[in-house]
Protein backbone atom coordinates (compact mmCIF):
# COMPACT_ATOMS: atom_id res chain seq x y z
CA UNK A 1 0.00 0.00 0.00
CA UNK A 2 2.91 2.19 0.70
CA UNK A 3 4.04 2.52 -3.29
CA UNK A 4 0.76 2.87 -4.36
CA UNK A 5 1.23 6.64 -4.58
CA UNK A 6 -1.64 7.94 -6.63
CA UNK A 7 -4.04 6.63 -3.84
CA UNK A 8 -2.17 9.31 -1.70
CA UNK A 9 -2.16 7.57 1.57
CA UNK A 10 -0.84 9.71 4.50
CA UNK A 11 0.59 6.78 6.63
CA UNK A 12 0.17 8.30 11.09
CA UNK A 13 1.39 5.02 12.25
CA UNK A 14 3.91 3.21 9.33
CA UNK A 15 3.92 -0.62 9.03
CA UNK A 16 6.93 -1.91 11.30
CA UNK A 17 6.66 -5.56 12.07
CA UNK A 18 3.69 -7.95 11.62
CA UNK A 19 1.22 -7.61 14.62
CA UNK A 20 1.90 -4.16 14.98
CA UNK A 21 -0.83 -1.60 14.04
CA UNK A 22 -1.02 0.40 11.02
CA UNK A 23 -2.91 4.12 10.85
CA UNK A 24 -3.47 5.60 7.80
CA UNK A 25 -5.87 8.68 6.70
CA UNK A 26 -7.48 7.68 3.50
CA UNK A 27 -8.67 10.36 1.06
CA UNK A 28 -11.77 10.15 0.11
CA UNK A 29 -11.50 8.97 -3.59
CA UNK A 30 -8.88 6.24 -2.38
CA UNK A 31 -11.17 4.75 0.27
CA UNK A 32 -13.16 2.06 -1.67
CA UNK A 33 -10.10 0.76 -3.53
CA UNK A 34 -8.16 0.76 0.00
CA UNK A 35 -11.54 -1.26 1.26
CA UNK A 36 -11.50 -3.23 -1.08
CA UNK A 37 -7.51 -4.41 -1.01
CA UNK A 38 -7.76 -4.86 2.76
CA UNK A 39 -10.55 -7.16 2.17
CA UNK A 40 -8.98 -9.09 -0.27
CA UNK A 41 -5.78 -9.38 1.93
CA UNK A 42 -7.89 -10.66 4.71
CA UNK A 43 -6.57 -7.48 6.61
CA UNK A 44 -8.64 -6.69 9.28
CA UNK A 45 -9.45 -2.91 9.77
CA UNK A 46 -11.29 -0.42 11.84
CA UNK A 47 -12.23 3.16 11.16
CA UNK A 48 -10.93 5.63 14.18
CA UNK A 49 -12.05 9.00 12.53
CA UNK A 50 -14.61 9.08 10.19
CA UNK A 51 -14.09 12.88 8.78
CA UNK A 52 -10.29 13.99 9.37
CA UNK A 53 -11.30 17.66 8.06
CA UNK A 54 -14.08 17.77 10.40
CA UNK A 55 -11.45 17.45 13.57
CA UNK A 56 -9.38 20.63 11.81
CA UNK A 57 -12.05 22.76 11.02
CA UNK A 58 -13.13 22.37 14.55
CA UNK A 59 -9.72 23.05 15.62
CA UNK A 60 -9.42 25.90 13.33
CA UNK A 61 -12.31 27.95 14.75
CA UNK A 62 -11.13 26.95 18.25
CA UNK A 63 -7.83 28.20 18.46
CA UNK A 64 -9.02 31.42 16.40
CA UNK A 65 -11.89 32.08 19.11
CA UNK A 66 -9.40 31.32 21.84
CA UNK A 67 -6.73 33.60 20.05
CA UNK A 68 -8.61 36.19 19.30
CA UNK A 69 -11.22 36.28 22.21
CA UNK A 70 -10.74 39.10 24.30
CA UNK A 71 -10.04 37.68 27.82
CA UNK A 72 -11.45 39.33 30.83
CA UNK A 73 -8.80 38.90 32.81
CA UNK A 74 -5.15 38.12 33.24
CA UNK A 75 -5.62 34.43 34.08
CA UNK A 76 -7.75 33.74 30.87
CA UNK A 77 -5.08 35.87 28.75
CA UNK A 78 -3.77 33.79 26.36
CA UNK A 79 0.33 34.03 26.71
CA UNK A 80 0.89 31.22 24.25
CA UNK A 81 -0.33 33.52 21.36
CA UNK A 82 0.80 37.02 19.78
CA UNK A 83 -1.32 39.69 19.98
CA UNK A 84 -2.22 42.93 18.79
CA UNK A 85 -1.64 46.72 20.12
CA UNK A 86 -5.00 46.91 21.56
CA UNK A 87 -4.66 43.41 23.28
CA UNK A 88 -1.90 43.99 24.91
CA UNK A 89 -2.46 47.54 26.06
CA UNK A 90 -5.83 46.06 27.25
CA UNK A 91 -3.87 43.15 29.16
CA UNK A 92 -1.91 46.38 30.71
CA UNK A 93 -4.92 47.34 32.06
CA UNK A 94 -7.03 44.31 33.44
CA UNK A 95 -3.04 43.50 35.10
CA UNK A 96 -3.28 46.66 37.01
CA UNK A 97 -7.10 46.87 37.49
CA UNK A 98 -6.73 43.33 39.48
CA UNK A 99 -3.18 44.50 41.01
CA UNK A 100 -4.32 48.03 42.20
CA UNK A 101 -1.42 48.10 45.13
CA UNK A 102 1.62 46.47 42.96
CA UNK A 103 0.99 48.13 39.41
CA UNK A 104 0.22 51.10 37.85
CA UNK A 105 0.08 52.53 34.53
CA UNK A 106 2.53 55.01 33.92
CA UNK A 107 2.03 57.14 29.96
CA UNK A 108 5.77 58.50 29.59
CA UNK A 109 4.73 59.96 26.47
CA UNK A 110 3.42 60.10 22.78
CA UNK A 111 4.32 58.47 19.38
CA UNK A 112 4.55 60.32 16.63
CA UNK A 113 1.84 58.92 15.28
CA UNK A 114 0.65 60.04 18.63
CA UNK A 115 -0.32 56.87 20.19
CA UNK A 116 0.88 56.50 24.30
CA UNK A 117 3.58 55.00 25.37
CA UNK A 118 3.11 53.10 28.29
CA UNK A 119 5.10 51.70 31.12
CA UNK A 120 4.33 49.44 33.90
CA UNK A 121 5.21 50.30 37.10
CA UNK A 122 5.80 47.82 39.83
CA UNK A 123 6.33 49.03 43.45
CA UNK A 124 5.64 47.55 47.01
CA UNK A 125 5.90 51.35 48.00
CA UNK A 126 8.89 53.61 49.33
CA UNK A 127 9.62 57.06 47.69
CA UNK A 128 11.59 56.40 44.41
CA UNK A 129 13.41 53.21 45.38
CA UNK A 130 16.46 52.16 43.18
CA UNK A 131 14.61 50.94 40.27
CA UNK A 132 15.50 48.04 36.90
CA UNK A 133 13.78 49.13 33.71
CA UNK A 134 13.17 46.58 31.08
CA UNK A 135 12.25 47.54 27.98
CA UNK A 136 10.34 45.08 24.87
CA UNK A 137 9.55 45.98 21.22
CA UNK A 138 11.87 48.56 20.88
CA UNK A 139 12.19 46.80 17.02
CA UNK A 140 8.66 46.24 16.17
CA UNK A 141 8.93 43.22 14.06
CA UNK A 142 10.85 41.26 16.71
CA UNK A 143 7.54 40.02 18.19
CA UNK A 144 8.82 37.25 20.82
CA UNK A 145 9.86 40.29 22.95
CA UNK A 146 6.63 42.19 23.16
CA UNK A 147 5.44 38.51 23.85
CA UNK A 148 7.73 38.03 26.69
CA UNK A 149 7.24 41.48 28.28
CA UNK A 150 3.57 40.70 28.80
CA UNK A 151 4.94 37.28 29.98
CA UNK A 152 7.07 38.70 32.52
CA UNK A 153 4.65 41.33 33.37
CA UNK A 154 2.28 38.59 34.58
CA UNK A 155 5.11 36.46 36.15
CA UNK A 156 6.23 39.47 38.65
CA UNK A 157 2.72 39.91 39.74
CA UNK A 158 2.10 36.11 40.45
CA UNK A 159 6.04 36.07 42.05
CA UNK A 160 4.79 38.77 44.60
CA UNK A 161 0.85 37.22 45.57
CA UNK A 162 3.24 33.69 45.85
CA UNK A 163 6.01 35.22 47.45
CA UNK A 164 8.67 34.06 45.65
CA UNK A 165 10.72 34.97 42.85
CA UNK A 166 11.28 38.76 42.71
CA UNK A 167 9.17 39.12 45.36
CA UNK A 168 12.46 39.75 47.07
CA UNK A 169 13.74 42.36 44.58
CA UNK A 170 9.96 43.88 45.04
CA UNK A 171 11.05 44.70 48.71
CA UNK A 172 13.85 46.86 47.99
CA UNK A 173 13.29 48.01 44.33
CA UNK A 174 11.44 49.00 41.76
CA UNK A 175 10.01 47.59 38.71
CA UNK A 176 9.44 49.28 35.08
CA UNK A 177 8.70 47.44 32.02
CA UNK A 178 7.61 48.96 28.88
CA UNK A 179 6.23 46.45 26.50
CA UNK A 180 5.60 48.37 23.52
CA UNK A 181 8.32 50.47 23.26
CA UNK A 182 7.60 51.56 19.33
CA UNK A 183 3.49 51.35 19.08
CA UNK A 184 3.93 52.86 15.36
CA UNK A 185 5.92 50.43 14.21
CA UNK A 186 4.43 47.88 15.78
CA UNK A 187 0.98 48.51 14.58
CA UNK A 188 2.51 48.14 11.26
CA UNK A 189 4.06 45.13 11.67
CA UNK A 190 0.08 43.77 12.29
CA UNK A 191 -1.38 46.16 9.25
CA UNK A 192 1.20 46.41 6.38
CA UNK A 193 4.83 45.16 6.51
CA UNK A 194 5.64 42.42 9.12
CA UNK A 195 9.39 42.94 8.65
CA UNK A 196 9.10 46.84 9.87
CA UNK A 197 11.98 47.49 12.64
CA UNK A 198 11.88 51.47 12.52
CA UNK A 199 9.85 54.22 14.03
CA UNK A 200 7.06 55.86 11.79
CA UNK A 201 8.56 59.34 12.15
CA UNK A 202 8.56 61.67 8.79
CA UNK A 203 11.42 64.15 9.34
CA UNK A 204 11.73 67.12 6.52
CA UNK A 205 13.99 66.51 3.95
CA UNK A 206 13.95 62.25 4.79
CA UNK A 207 13.01 60.76 1.44
CA UNK A 208 12.01 57.72 3.42
CA UNK A 209 10.30 56.95 6.93
CA UNK A 210 11.29 55.73 10.21
CA UNK A 211 14.25 56.01 12.80
CA UNK A 212 16.09 53.10 13.82
CA UNK A 213 14.99 53.46 17.65
CA UNK A 214 18.47 51.76 18.50
CA UNK A 215 20.72 54.60 17.12
CA UNK A 216 19.08 57.35 17.78
CA UNK A 217 20.22 57.62 21.43
CA UNK A 218 23.20 59.81 22.58
CA UNK A 219 26.48 57.92 22.79
CA UNK A 220 28.67 58.05 19.77
CA UNK A 221 25.60 59.16 17.61
CA UNK A 222 26.09 59.13 13.94
CA UNK A 223 29.50 57.71 14.19
CA UNK A 224 30.21 54.45 12.61
CA UNK A 225 28.05 52.12 13.20
CA UNK A 226 24.42 53.51 11.88
CA UNK A 227 23.24 54.71 8.70
CA UNK A 228 23.09 58.65 7.72
CA UNK A 229 20.44 57.36 5.01
CA UNK A 230 16.60 57.67 5.48
CA UNK A 231 15.64 54.45 3.75
CA UNK A 232 18.27 52.17 5.55
CA UNK A 233 17.38 50.05 8.56
CA UNK A 234 19.91 51.46 10.78
CA UNK A 235 19.20 55.16 9.90
CA UNK A 236 20.34 57.26 13.05
CA UNK A 237 17.89 60.22 12.57
CA UNK A 238 18.56 63.98 12.09
CA UNK A 239 19.80 64.19 15.62
CA UNK A 240 20.09 62.13 18.94
CA UNK A 241 16.84 61.94 20.48
CA UNK A 242 14.76 62.72 17.42
CA UNK A 243 12.60 60.09 17.68
CA UNK A 244 9.54 60.50 20.45
CA UNK A 245 9.82 56.84 21.58
CA UNK A 246 13.51 57.52 22.60
CA UNK A 247 13.46 60.98 24.14
CA UNK A 248 10.40 59.87 26.23
CA UNK A 249 12.59 57.02 28.02
CA UNK A 250 15.60 59.46 28.27
CA UNK A 251 13.47 62.03 29.78
CA UNK A 252 11.83 59.03 32.83
CA UNK A 253 15.45 58.22 33.02
CA UNK A 254 17.00 60.85 33.77
CA UNK A 255 13.80 62.38 36.31
CA UNK A 256 13.78 59.23 37.88
CA UNK A 257 17.57 59.34 38.52
CA UNK A 258 17.81 56.22 40.43
CA UNK A 259 17.49 53.67 38.19
CA UNK A 260 20.22 50.99 38.75
CA UNK A 261 19.49 48.53 35.70
CA UNK A 262 18.59 48.96 32.26
CA UNK A 263 17.72 46.16 30.20
CA UNK A 264 16.24 46.74 26.42
CA UNK A 265 15.41 43.45 24.49
CA UNK A 266 15.01 42.06 21.60
CA UNK A 267 15.50 39.56 19.07
CA UNK A 268 17.00 36.86 17.09
CA UNK A 269 20.17 35.94 17.60
CA UNK A 270 20.45 33.93 21.08
CA UNK A 271 22.89 36.84 22.51
CA UNK A 272 23.22 39.16 25.83
CA UNK A 273 25.10 41.73 25.35
CA UNK A 274 26.84 44.92 27.14
CA UNK A 275 28.20 48.43 26.35
CA UNK A 276 29.76 49.46 23.83
CA UNK A 277 28.57 49.24 20.58
CA UNK A 278 30.24 52.50 19.11
CA UNK A 279 33.98 51.93 20.49
CA UNK A 280 36.07 49.40 20.54
CA UNK A 281 37.17 50.99 24.38
CA UNK A 282 36.09 48.67 26.77
CA UNK A 283 33.84 49.93 29.34
CA UNK A 284 35.31 50.62 32.74
CA UNK A 285 33.07 47.89 34.55
CA UNK A 286 33.94 45.51 31.21
CA UNK A 287 34.78 42.53 33.61
CA UNK A 288 32.04 42.56 36.09
CA UNK A 289 29.28 43.13 33.26
CA UNK A 290 31.25 40.18 31.42
CA UNK A 291 30.75 38.23 34.67
CA UNK A 292 27.07 38.77 35.46
CA UNK A 293 26.56 37.67 31.96
CA UNK A 294 28.35 34.44 32.10
CA UNK A 295 26.28 33.65 34.65
CA UNK A 296 22.52 34.94 33.53
CA UNK A 297 23.75 33.57 30.47
CA UNK A 298 24.39 30.09 32.75
CA UNK A 299 21.10 30.48 34.12
CA UNK A 300 18.83 30.79 31.09
CA UNK A 301 20.63 27.75 29.35
CA UNK A 302 19.61 25.56 32.39
CA UNK A 303 15.99 25.83 31.71
CA UNK A 304 15.81 24.14 28.06
CA UNK A 305 19.38 24.18 26.89
CA UNK A 306 19.44 27.40 24.65
CA UNK A 307 23.03 28.27 24.03
CA UNK A 308 23.83 32.15 24.10
CA UNK A 309 26.76 33.94 23.42
CA UNK A 310 27.97 36.92 25.75
CA UNK A 311 30.18 39.94 25.73
CA UNK A 312 30.65 43.29 24.50
CA UNK A 313 28.14 44.47 21.84
CA UNK A 314 31.24 45.23 19.36
CA UNK A 315 33.25 42.53 19.87
CA UNK A 316 29.93 40.05 19.94
CA UNK A 317 27.82 41.37 17.26
CA UNK A 318 29.06 44.49 15.32
CA UNK A 319 29.72 48.00 16.10
CA UNK A 320 26.53 50.26 16.75
CA UNK A 321 26.97 53.36 17.61
CA UNK A 322 23.91 55.24 18.97
CA UNK A 323 22.34 52.52 20.68
CA UNK A 324 19.84 52.53 24.20
CA UNK A 325 22.61 51.20 26.50
CA UNK A 326 25.62 52.77 25.65
CA UNK A 327 23.89 55.95 26.18
CA UNK A 328 22.28 54.33 29.90
CA UNK A 329 25.77 53.00 30.82
CA UNK A 330 27.29 56.79 30.37
CA UNK A 331 24.34 57.88 32.26
CA UNK A 332 26.13 56.12 35.27
CA UNK A 333 23.46 52.92 35.03
CA UNK A 334 26.10 50.27 35.61
CA UNK A 335 24.46 46.97 34.59
CA UNK A 336 23.16 47.86 31.11
CA UNK A 337 22.64 45.11 28.70
CA UNK A 338 20.53 44.02 25.77
CA UNK A 339 19.35 41.10 24.92
CA UNK A 340 18.63 39.11 21.63
CA UNK A 341 16.21 36.36 21.83
CA UNK A 342 15.52 33.05 20.13
CA UNK A 343 16.36 31.93 17.63
CA UNK A 344 19.31 31.82 15.71
CA UNK A 345 17.71 32.47 12.51
CA UNK A 346 15.41 28.90 11.48
CA UNK A 347 12.63 31.45 12.22
CA UNK A 348 14.19 34.22 12.83
CA UNK A 349 11.59 37.55 13.45
CA UNK A 350 8.63 34.77 12.98
CA UNK A 351 9.46 32.69 15.21
CA UNK A 352 6.47 30.36 16.25
CA UNK A 353 4.49 31.26 19.20
CA UNK A 354 4.96 27.86 20.78
CA UNK A 355 7.75 29.46 21.44
CA UNK A 356 6.88 32.64 23.57
CA UNK A 357 6.71 30.95 27.06
CA UNK A 358 10.04 29.15 26.68
CA UNK A 359 11.45 31.93 25.69
CA UNK A 360 10.09 34.18 27.93
CA UNK A 361 10.74 31.68 31.10
CA UNK A 362 14.21 30.78 30.02
CA UNK A 363 15.13 35.00 30.07
CA UNK A 364 13.33 35.60 32.45
CA UNK A 365 16.04 33.25 34.82
CA UNK A 366 18.83 35.40 33.10
CA UNK A 367 16.55 38.86 34.57
CA UNK A 368 16.63 37.20 37.75
CA UNK A 369 20.27 36.94 37.91
CA UNK A 370 20.66 40.47 36.47
CA UNK A 371 18.60 42.08 38.94
CA UNK A 372 19.60 39.97 42.16
CA UNK A 373 23.19 41.43 41.27
CA UNK A 374 22.05 45.43 41.07
CA UNK A 375 20.28 44.48 44.55
CA UNK A 376 23.13 42.85 46.07
CA UNK A 377 25.98 45.46 44.58
CA UNK A 378 24.08 49.15 45.21
CA UNK A 379 26.01 51.36 43.75
CA UNK B 1 48.18 36.62 5.28
CA UNK B 2 50.05 39.66 5.18
CA UNK B 3 49.38 41.20 1.52
CA UNK B 4 46.75 38.27 0.64
CA UNK B 5 44.14 38.50 2.75
CA UNK B 6 42.23 36.85 5.74
CA UNK B 7 42.02 33.24 6.28
CA UNK B 8 39.41 31.88 8.78
CA UNK B 9 39.45 28.33 10.04
CA UNK B 10 36.40 26.67 11.15
CA UNK B 11 34.70 23.24 12.70
CA UNK B 12 31.60 23.32 12.88
CA UNK B 13 29.03 20.59 13.43
CA UNK B 14 25.95 20.02 11.51
CA UNK B 15 22.56 18.83 11.91
CA UNK B 16 19.20 17.54 9.86
CA UNK B 17 17.32 20.90 9.32
CA UNK B 18 13.87 18.45 9.33
CA UNK B 19 14.98 16.04 12.32
CA UNK B 20 17.53 18.54 14.38
CA UNK B 21 19.61 14.91 14.48
CA UNK B 22 23.61 15.33 14.18
CA UNK B 23 24.45 15.21 10.37
CA UNK B 24 28.06 14.83 11.07
CA UNK B 25 31.32 17.28 11.43
CA UNK B 26 32.87 19.86 8.87
CA UNK B 27 36.77 21.15 8.80
CA UNK B 28 36.94 24.34 6.42
CA UNK B 29 39.11 27.13 5.77
CA UNK B 30 37.74 29.99 3.69
CA UNK B 31 39.73 32.95 2.42
CA UNK B 32 38.86 36.23 1.91
CA UNK B 33 41.62 37.58 -0.71
CA UNK B 34 42.32 41.32 -0.43
CA UNK B 35 41.35 42.31 -4.28
CA UNK B 36 37.24 41.81 -4.13
CA UNK B 37 37.46 38.29 -5.65
CA UNK B 38 34.97 35.74 -4.68
CA UNK B 39 36.43 33.78 -1.21
CA UNK B 40 38.40 30.80 -1.97
CA UNK B 41 36.62 27.67 0.34
CA UNK B 42 38.04 24.28 1.37
CA UNK B 43 35.95 21.92 3.10
CA UNK B 44 35.64 18.26 4.08
CA UNK B 45 32.65 16.72 5.52
CA UNK B 46 32.12 13.49 7.65
CA UNK B 47 28.33 12.14 6.67
CA UNK B 48 26.70 10.23 9.41
CA UNK B 49 23.86 10.06 7.06
CA UNK B 50 24.06 6.75 4.53
CA UNK B 51 23.49 7.98 0.72
CA UNK B 52 21.08 5.26 -0.08
CA UNK B 53 18.37 6.61 3.23
CA UNK B 54 19.43 10.04 1.40
CA UNK B 55 18.29 9.15 -1.94
CA UNK B 56 15.08 7.23 -0.17
CA UNK B 57 13.90 10.15 1.28
CA UNK B 58 14.83 12.69 -1.93
CA UNK B 59 12.57 9.96 -3.79
CA UNK B 60 9.61 10.20 -1.19
CA UNK B 61 9.74 13.71 -1.24
CA UNK B 62 9.64 13.75 -5.15
CA UNK B 63 6.68 11.85 -5.11
CA UNK B 64 4.70 14.14 -2.95
CA UNK B 65 5.26 16.72 -4.72
CA UNK B 66 4.76 15.42 -8.48
CA UNK B 67 1.62 13.55 -7.66
CA UNK B 68 -0.15 17.16 -6.42
CA UNK B 69 -3.52 17.38 -8.82
CA UNK B 70 -2.67 21.19 -9.19
CA UNK B 71 0.20 23.50 -9.09
CA UNK B 72 1.73 24.69 -5.87
CA UNK B 73 0.56 28.29 -4.83
CA UNK B 74 1.20 30.10 -1.45
CA UNK B 75 2.27 32.68 0.66
CA UNK B 76 4.14 33.59 3.40
CA UNK B 77 5.90 30.85 4.59
CA UNK B 78 5.58 30.62 7.73
CA UNK B 79 3.32 33.27 8.17
CA UNK B 80 3.52 36.14 10.93
CA UNK B 81 2.52 34.25 13.57
CA UNK B 82 5.55 31.53 12.62
CA UNK B 83 2.92 28.79 11.52
CA UNK B 84 4.24 26.77 8.62
CA UNK B 85 1.02 24.30 7.23
CA UNK B 86 2.79 20.84 7.27
CA UNK B 87 1.45 20.13 3.50
CA UNK B 88 3.65 23.34 2.54
CA UNK B 89 6.54 22.35 4.63
CA UNK B 90 8.39 20.32 1.39
CA UNK B 91 7.82 23.65 -0.42
CA UNK B 92 9.66 25.86 2.82
CA UNK B 93 12.28 22.90 2.49
CA UNK B 94 12.76 23.50 -0.77
CA UNK B 95 12.99 27.37 -0.18
CA UNK B 96 15.72 27.14 2.36
CA UNK B 97 18.07 24.37 -0.05
CA UNK B 98 17.61 27.11 -2.89
CA UNK B 99 17.90 30.84 -0.93
CA UNK B 100 21.16 28.53 0.42
CA UNK B 101 23.01 28.92 -2.98
CA UNK B 102 21.52 32.54 -2.78
CA UNK B 103 23.12 33.36 -0.01
CA UNK B 104 26.16 31.79 -0.51
CA UNK B 105 26.89 33.92 -3.54
CA UNK B 106 25.83 36.90 -1.72
CA UNK B 107 27.64 36.58 1.40
CA UNK B 108 31.18 38.36 2.12
CA UNK B 109 33.37 38.88 5.03
CA UNK B 110 31.34 41.75 6.46
CA UNK B 111 28.14 40.25 5.28
CA UNK B 112 25.31 37.38 6.51
CA UNK B 113 22.15 36.48 5.24
CA UNK B 114 19.13 34.28 7.04
CA UNK B 115 15.98 33.16 5.17
CA UNK B 116 13.66 35.26 6.33
CA UNK B 117 10.50 34.43 5.02
CA UNK B 118 9.02 33.10 2.05
CA UNK B 119 6.93 35.50 0.19
CA UNK B 120 4.92 33.61 -2.31
CA UNK B 121 5.60 30.49 -4.20
CA UNK B 122 4.36 29.18 -7.34
CA UNK B 123 4.86 25.55 -8.68
CA UNK B 124 5.31 25.89 -13.19
CA UNK B 125 3.92 22.16 -13.88
CA UNK B 126 6.81 21.02 -17.08
CA UNK B 127 6.28 18.00 -19.07
CA UNK B 128 9.33 16.21 -18.28
CA UNK B 129 10.36 14.91 -15.11
CA UNK B 130 11.94 18.03 -13.06
CA UNK B 131 9.98 19.53 -10.62
CA UNK B 132 9.95 23.90 -10.63
CA UNK B 133 9.30 26.06 -8.56
CA UNK B 134 9.23 30.06 -8.74
CA UNK B 135 9.82 32.15 -5.26
CA UNK B 136 10.30 34.84 -3.59
CA UNK B 137 12.04 34.77 -1.02
CA UNK B 138 13.29 37.70 1.65
CA UNK B 139 16.60 37.69 3.17
CA UNK B 140 17.75 39.32 6.19
CA UNK B 141 20.78 40.80 5.94
CA UNK B 142 23.02 41.27 8.77
CA UNK B 143 24.99 43.57 10.26
CA UNK B 144 22.53 46.36 7.86
CA UNK B 145 19.46 44.78 9.08
CA UNK B 146 18.13 45.05 5.59
CA UNK B 147 15.21 42.97 4.62
CA UNK B 148 16.70 41.75 0.64
CA UNK B 149 13.61 40.67 -1.75
CA UNK B 150 14.89 37.93 -4.37
CA UNK B 151 12.84 36.06 -7.10
CA UNK B 152 14.17 32.35 -7.13
CA UNK B 153 13.40 29.44 -9.90
CA UNK B 154 14.46 26.32 -8.84
CA UNK B 155 14.51 23.52 -10.34
CA UNK B 156 15.13 19.55 -9.32
CA UNK B 157 15.21 16.12 -10.16
CA UNK B 158 16.31 13.62 -7.52
CA UNK B 159 19.97 12.30 -7.73
CA UNK B 160 20.54 15.95 -9.29
CA UNK B 161 22.12 18.78 -8.05
CA UNK B 162 19.54 21.91 -7.20
CA UNK B 163 19.38 24.36 -10.44
CA UNK B 164 19.28 27.89 -8.53
CA UNK B 165 18.75 31.22 -10.61
CA UNK B 166 17.86 34.08 -9.21
CA UNK B 167 17.62 37.86 -9.05
CA UNK B 168 17.76 40.26 -6.05
CA UNK B 169 16.35 43.42 -5.71
CA UNK B 170 18.95 46.01 -4.95
CA UNK B 171 18.96 47.53 -1.45
CA UNK B 172 19.62 50.62 -0.20
CA UNK B 173 23.24 51.00 -1.77
CA UNK B 174 23.73 47.35 -2.13
CA UNK B 175 24.93 45.74 -5.33
CA UNK B 176 22.57 43.85 -7.60
CA UNK B 177 23.12 40.43 -9.52
CA UNK B 178 21.61 38.07 -11.28
CA UNK B 179 23.46 34.16 -10.73
CA UNK B 180 22.75 31.18 -12.41
CA UNK B 181 23.88 28.36 -9.77
CA UNK B 182 24.38 24.89 -9.99
CA UNK B 183 23.46 24.09 -6.46
CA UNK B 184 25.67 21.39 -5.73
CA UNK B 185 28.91 22.63 -7.65
CA UNK B 186 31.53 23.81 -5.57
CA UNK B 187 28.87 24.08 -2.45
CA UNK B 188 28.26 22.54 1.40
CA UNK B 189 27.55 18.51 0.93
CA UNK B 190 24.30 19.90 2.19
CA UNK B 191 23.06 20.56 -1.34
CA UNK B 192 23.36 17.53 -3.39
CA UNK B 193 19.90 16.64 -3.98
CA UNK B 194 18.25 18.67 -1.13
CA UNK B 195 18.70 15.84 1.54
CA UNK B 196 16.06 16.14 4.05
Amino acid sequence: LTSLFPLQLDFWLAPRRLGRPVDIRVPFRSLQAVKAHLEASGVSYSIMIEDVQALLDEEQTEMLRSSRQRSVDTATFNYEAYHTIDEIYNFMDMLVAENPNLVSKLEIGRSTENRPLYVLKFSTGGTNRPAIWIDTGIHSREWVTQASGVWFAKKIVQDHANNEGVASILETMDIFLEIVTNPDGFVYTHTTNRMWRKTRSKHAGAICVGVDPNRNWDAGFGDAGASGNSCSETYHGPYPNSEPEVKSIVDFVKSHGNIKAFVSIHSYSQLLLYPYGYTTTPAPDDKELNEVSAKAVAALSSLYGTQFEYGSIITTIYRASGSTVDWTYNQGIKYSFTFELRDTGRYGFLLPAKQIVPTAQETWLALKVIMEHARDNMY
Amino acid sequence: IPESGHKYYLQFSTEDYRTGEDAGNCLATVLFPKKKSRPVVSIKCSHTKDQKEIQEEDNKFYQRIRHQSKPITANNIPDSYGNIEPALEPVWALAVAGSSSIMWEKSTETLAYNLAQVKSVRQWIRKDDFIEFDYTVLLHEMPTQEIISCHMRLTWLPGQPLKVKHFCAPGHGAEQGSGAESGSAAGPPAEKGASF
